[in-house]
């Protein structure tokens, strides 16, 4: 089901965070990552229908509007009782519940005593809110996420979401989407002989979401630190932005809050 | 003659201590009642903190702790003295034991079961050809729930002795699918063409990595083993989607899964059959191939 050229004429940026107002009736609809949404309101409930867009379709743009073709009645719909009369609908991003495991495609090489940072974009959940309330109706991802293991053995480990990405060693090459967060990772190698970069777990509950003024995502930086060997990296998360993600707001904050303040994590998994 | 047994019954009676006994019998019903209180307590407390496993044998032992300490002092307050009772326990526990063998073997191998923990309550296990899941673990045998929602109680005797497996026990699991292919298709491109669909299914872990082998080569087919990883709960999901993925990817690509099929092969060194079809006696059909007018 694809919209309309006049329907996508009439459709607007959307933004994460800004409330939409709708009438009993209708029907707000929007385009992102590979995802379709359509947010309908009626007299007593709000509907909620999504469908994935085949993944050679590379979208740059968050198109979202009130259309006037009423969904598709064979795609499955969510249901939920309107929890006031307010008629607000609004989107925040979130990060993923599982900790996301980075697989760069051609592996990364960082010499001895040597640290780089690399740029890291993570896929989203769209979080819907309904209501002057800001009731929470439901999240969803906004591609299919790929799950993996990280554990020394089949037996011990942790479910993770798996993503591969180009490791991107300039902040400029990074292509911005509104619906990926992006990530600065330093990954300092202080052994004395080179780190091969083939894989790393990012703990993506533990990193909070920030926009820019340009409606960019941002996580704070993390920091790994590899000593002695790899088994035994450390991981820090930054407190801070970095400066080139700008002046930014706290969209959503950590699913998962970190056990200390500044979190210096001793982690024997972060390289796989 | 009625008057005498009136008063030899009232003698009875007002000989036995009636306050000892009522005492006797609180005190039983308070233990009860206590150790019930406790045992739901505790259970409260532990639910959030600990497995269910074991939260009902932390629940099962607050109860038979505090019901043992209390039919103990029950005994005392009845005037049994408790080394009598405990000798007395000792030869009727003799006696008790030839007759029931079977209760006391399933009693010592719960304890082992306990103790051993090969599964919890809440795991998947299949046990002599019975798949279930434990909904518990008793003193004398184990309780499951087929999927197809059956009750089965299970000796505790049976679980020692015989092949028990976990299928709950580790988070991820492993599909092997055997699928066969006609033995003119290209065995490498069927290869990359289930490797592909594993990448693509969203229940299909990417590592440990999915991978095909060569198990044989069939009466009719070459077999090929399709293995790949799925999270514990999305065993049945991820093996029929897959399934349905690969009789669909295979149809699209026009590679045979071949059905068993048998070549009637004389041999080199015989004749050949020779095939004479011949003409019906009754030639009526036109349109049956078969019936060929030249004979």
């Amino acid at each position: 089901m694809t919209t309309s050229l006049e329907t996508q004429r009439t459709m607007q940026d959307g933004q994460w965070a800004t409330p939409y107002t709708l009438e009993p009736g209708q029907t707000q609809y929007h385009e992102l990552s590979h995802t379709r949404v359509w947010v309908t309101l009626l007299e007593q409930e709000w509907q909620i229908r999504y469908q994935r867009m085949p993944e050679e379709e590379d979208l740059e743009r968050w198109l979202q509007g009130v259309i006037g073709a009423s969904p598709d009645p064979d795609l499955s719909v969510q249901r939920f009782v309107r929890p006031d009369d307010g008629n607000e609908i609004e989107y925040l991003p979130a990060m993923s519940s599982l900790a996301t495991v980075i697989r760069p495609f051609q592996p990364l090489t960082i010499p001895a005593d040597s640290e780089c940072t690399i740029y890291v974009g993570t896929l989203l959940w769209m979080r819907i809110l309904a209501g002057s309330r800001k009731m929470h109706l439901m999240e969803l991802p906004l591609a299919d996420p790929s799950l993996t293991w990280v554990g020394r053995t089949t037996m011990e480990g942790e479910l993770c979401y798996a993503a591969a990405t180009f490791a991107r060693l300039v902040l400029d090459a990074v292509p911005k989407r509104p619906w990926r967060a992006v990530t600065p990772v330093r990954i300092v190698n202080q052994r004395h002989e080179p780190l091969l970069l083939e894989r790393f777990n990012l703990p993506t509950p533990l990193l909070s979401l920030h926009r820019n003024d340009k409606g960019q995502l941002w996580t704070p930086g993390v920091t790994v630190t590899c000593e002695t060997d790899m088994s035994s990296a450390r991981l820090k998360i930054d407190q801070q932005l970095i400066s080139a993600a700008g002046r930014c707001t706290l969209v959503a904050p950590a699913r998962e809050q970190s056990a200390r303040g500044g979190l210096v994590r001793a982690y024997d998994r972060i390289f796989g | 003659m009625i008057e005498s047994l009136e008063g030899s019954l009232m003698q009875f009676f007002g000989a036995i201590a009636w306050g000892k006994w009522f005492s006797t019998l609180f005190l039983l019903i308070l233990g009860v009642l206590l150790a019930s209180f406790a045992a739901r307590g505790v259970s409260r407390f532990m639910e959030d903190r600990a497995s269910r496993h074991h939260t009902v044998m932390i629940r099962r032992l607050v109860f038979y702790l505090i019901l043992v300490l209390f039919f103990v002092a029950a005994l005392r307050e009845a005037g049994f003295s408790l080394d009598v009772v405990l000798g007395a326990a000792g030869i009727l526990t003799v006696a008790i034991g030839f007759a029931s063998q079977t209760s006391a073997s399933n009693m010592i191998s719960g304890l082992f079961l306990l103790v051993e923990k090969p599964f919890e309550i809440g795991n998947f296990i299949e046990v002599e050809n019975t798949v279930g899941e434990v909904i518990s673990i008793d003193m004398l045998s184990v309780k499951l729930r087929t999927p197809d929602n059956l009750y089965v109680r299970i000796p505790n005797e049976t679980l020692i002795k015989t092949r028990v497996v976990n299928r709950s026990r580790f988070p991820i699991r492993r599909m092997d699918l055997t699928v066969g292919i006609a033995y003119a298709e290209d065995v490498e491109r069927v290869e990359k063409l289930l490797l592909d669909l594993a990448r693509q299914n969203s229940a299909c872990l990417e590592e440990p990595r999915a991978f095909v082998l060569v198990t044989g080569f069939g009466p009719s087919s070459v077999d090929l083993q399709f293995s790949f990883w799925v999270p514990g709960n999305q065993v049945l999901e991820g093996r029929s989607q897959m399934m349905v993925a690969i009789k669909k990817a295979l149809d699209e690509e026009g590679i045979e899964i071949p059905f068993p099929h048998t070549s009637i092969y004389a041999g080199s060194h015989s004749e050949p059959f020779r095939v004479q079809l011949l003409r019906p006696e009754t030639t009526t059909s036109k349109g049956d191939p078969d019936a060929d007018p030249k004979g």
